[in-house]
């Protein structure tokens, strides 16, 4: 039985807010970009649920809940928007969404 | 024993405390039920309804501004009531009703649903409130989350425009953003603050501003928690539009509704200063080796930024925006010298009230100017505003000017109270920045007073410009307009009374 350290649940959610952070500057397609977003989330929640056992308190655990309520109500929003945008524009690719330079 | 474990943690919640909250959180369902129960052509009562919550709600915060919570935390630590918190309250619901003021001009002109707006402005200004009182990075982000998810649907309300809905993706993209670096920012100060045993036995964490404000004063130069603030801060950076974070203010100002922009450049902003001066004074003060350079900067290059980039705009609500970004400027400088002055924060207070007054009046006029697109507001729309409708270009004038800092209306005192605390706090070479940005600001800001009040020589020949689709206020907005403008000029002759009660000196 593997016990994995502290320091080891922190790299992969390290690893995850950084795939999520540089997938949403670099990605083209806003539904990528989107779910990049929530990578970012996930990795947050990963750091929260190991500080929280580690440190041998319960809030982080609690908070996660929080977490999970506030990025579901974002991507209801955020899913109901890109679909009106593709209706519209019958685009979701970030490059031809530019009308808006002057 | 479960029950006593429960008894004890709902021991501190004192419901009355947030009754302001939650009667607008009410009212915003009651505007529901009222779109279901009324016949249609009762619907007007709906905006009066949304209103009267709005006014009733500010009476009661005003009339019991010194309630009896005043330095208590309630809610097992969430939130704590102070004066800052109170003002901040009456700074929100001030907003909102000059936003549900703007709404009931811009939205009949649309086929947009209207009472899911005021249902939405009812719940972001309940979220921004407590946001104002919050003592725990718990409360500070679900309610920051709650505002931040509320715009997403406002800034893209007018959602047949494709200009509006590009803005609202755009503000969804960055706003997300923002709210993940900064709750990865919160986890690392949890992580790192680690379980606090307290004098009486009781545990804290990391999430309470206090249990983080005493560990970073024990253990200076932590590692993760010097980053997990540095992460924070830049979340809030985002909502106030400080300079490298600033790259959405533009696009997403002109894209938004009317309404919203205003709401989005007065309490969207006051609200990021608002939990920025909260952090600077009770969270981060150890800190202040490392954030005073840092907060410099940032605001030398946000006043910069600003004020160069607003100097081409063609687009009235760009220029507001981005010219919104030299004033977030200018504010960054007083929370820089609020380390060092503590008056600093009472001088943050007092010019975002002068900003409220004067950007309103203005967002005022630009609604009645705009078009059948609210997105395309230019310049060249207000020529001769003064000659057609001498009462908008007054007011316009008033509130331009109050912005760009003009002797004797609000917008100068502010600005000078800002560079007091700045002088104080020796940050003289910021001042020289600042100061150099209201010089270039008269620029712009001077251009579009002088399009609405002297009439452009066109060459013989050539067509007449065409005819302006503005609409003339009715006397509701009229005295609205009015209003405002006699603040913003009373407040830069007799200030005693406003400056008293943000505890200026």
């Amino acid at each position: 039985m593997i016990h994995p350290t502290l320091t080891a649940y922190l790299v992969v959610s390290a690893l995850l807010f950084g795939l999520g952070f540089f997938g949403v500057l670099l990605r083209k397609n806003t539904l990528i970009i989107y779910l990049c977003l929530e990578l970012m989330l996930v990795a947050s929640m990963v750091a929260l649920v190991a500080f929280s056992r580690f440190n041998g308190t319960l809030d982080g655990d609690v908070f996660v809940f929080f977490v999970l309520t506030i990025a579901a109500a974002e991507v209801a929003v955020g899913l109901a928007l890109i679909v009106a945008l593709f209706r519209r524009r019958h685009t979701v690719q970030v490059e031809e969404l530019n009308f808006l330079k002057h | 024993m479960t029950t006593d474990l429960l008894q004890a943690a709902a021991a501190s919640n004192h419901w009355l405390a947030i009754a302001p909250e939650l009667i607008l959180g009410c009212a915003a369902l009651v505007l529901l039920v009222l779109e279901m129960a009324l016949p249609r052509e009762q619907h007007g009562w709906i905006p009066r309804f949304a209103v009267l919550a709005q006014t009733v709600v500010l009476a009661g915060v005003l009339l019991n501004f010194e309630t009896r919570w005043l330095g208590e935390t309630t809610f097992g630590g969430l939130l704590r009531h102070s004066l800052p918190g109170q003002i901040g309250r009456v700074f929100f619901l001030l907003s909102s009703l000059l936003v549900s003021f703007l709404a009931s001009v811009c939205l009949p002109r649309t086929r947009m649903p209207r009472t899911e707006f005021y249902h939405l402005i009812l719940v972001v200004t309940a979220a921004l409130m407590l946001l104002a009182q919050s003592n725990s990075f718990v409360m500070l982000f679900v309610a920051l989350e709650t505002v931040t998810v509320g715009f997403y649907i406002l800034v893209s309300y007018f959602r047949d425009n494709p200009l509006t809905l590009e803005a609202g993706l755009k503000y969804l993209v960055l706003g997300a953003l923002s709210s993940a670096i900064m709750l990865f920012g919160i986890v690392l100060l949890y992580g790192a603050v680690g379980r606090v045993t307290g004098a009486d036995g009781a545990v804290h964490t990391g999430f309470e501003f206090g249990t983080v404000a005493t560990f970073l004063q024990n253990n200076p130069g932590n590692f993760l928690a010097t980053a997990g603030a540095l992460l924070v801060l830049s979340g809030v950076a985002f909502k106030i539009g400080a300079f490298p974070f600033q790259i959405w203010i533009p696009d997403v100002y002109q894209g938004a509704p009317t309404p919203v922009t205003a709401f989005l450049a007065v309490a969207s902003k006051a609200a990021g200063f608002a939990v920025l001066l909260t952090l600077v004074r009770n969270v981060f003060p150890p800190l202040a080796g490392v954030l005073v350079p840092v907060l410099s900067l940032l605001a030398a290059a946000t006043i910069l930024f600003g004020n160069l980039a607003a100097l081409t705009q063609r687009n009235t609500k760009r220029l507001m925006g981005l010219s919104g970004v030299s004033h977030a400027g200018y504010l960054l400088l007083g929370v820089g010298a609020s380390f060092t002055v503590p008056w600093a924060a009472g001088a943050v207070w007092f010019y975002l009230f002068t900003y409220l007054l004067a950007a309103m009046a203005v967002f005022g006029v630009m609604a009645y100017c705009a078009g059948a697109d609210d997105t395309a507001q230019d310049l060249d729309a207000y020529e001769r505003l003064a000659k057609d409708q001498p009462l908008l270009g007054a007011v316009l004038a008033v509130g331009v000017g109050s912005l760009a800092g003009i002797p004797p209306l609000a917008g100068f005192l502010g600005k000078l109270l800002i560079f007091i605390a700045a002088f104080e706090a020796h940050l003289y070479g910021l001042l020289a920045v600042a100061i150099i940005g209201v010089v270039v600001s008269i620029y712009y800001y001077f251009g579009w007073i002088k399009t609405a009040f002297f009439v452009d020589w066109h060459p013989p020949g050539t067509t007449e410009p065409p005819a302006f689709s503005r609409s003339a206020p009715g006397w509701v907005g009229a005295a609205t307009l009015v209003l405002l403008t006699l603040a913003t000029v009373l407040l830069g002759f007799y200030q005693a009374p406003l400056a008293g009660w943000l505890a200026l000196k």
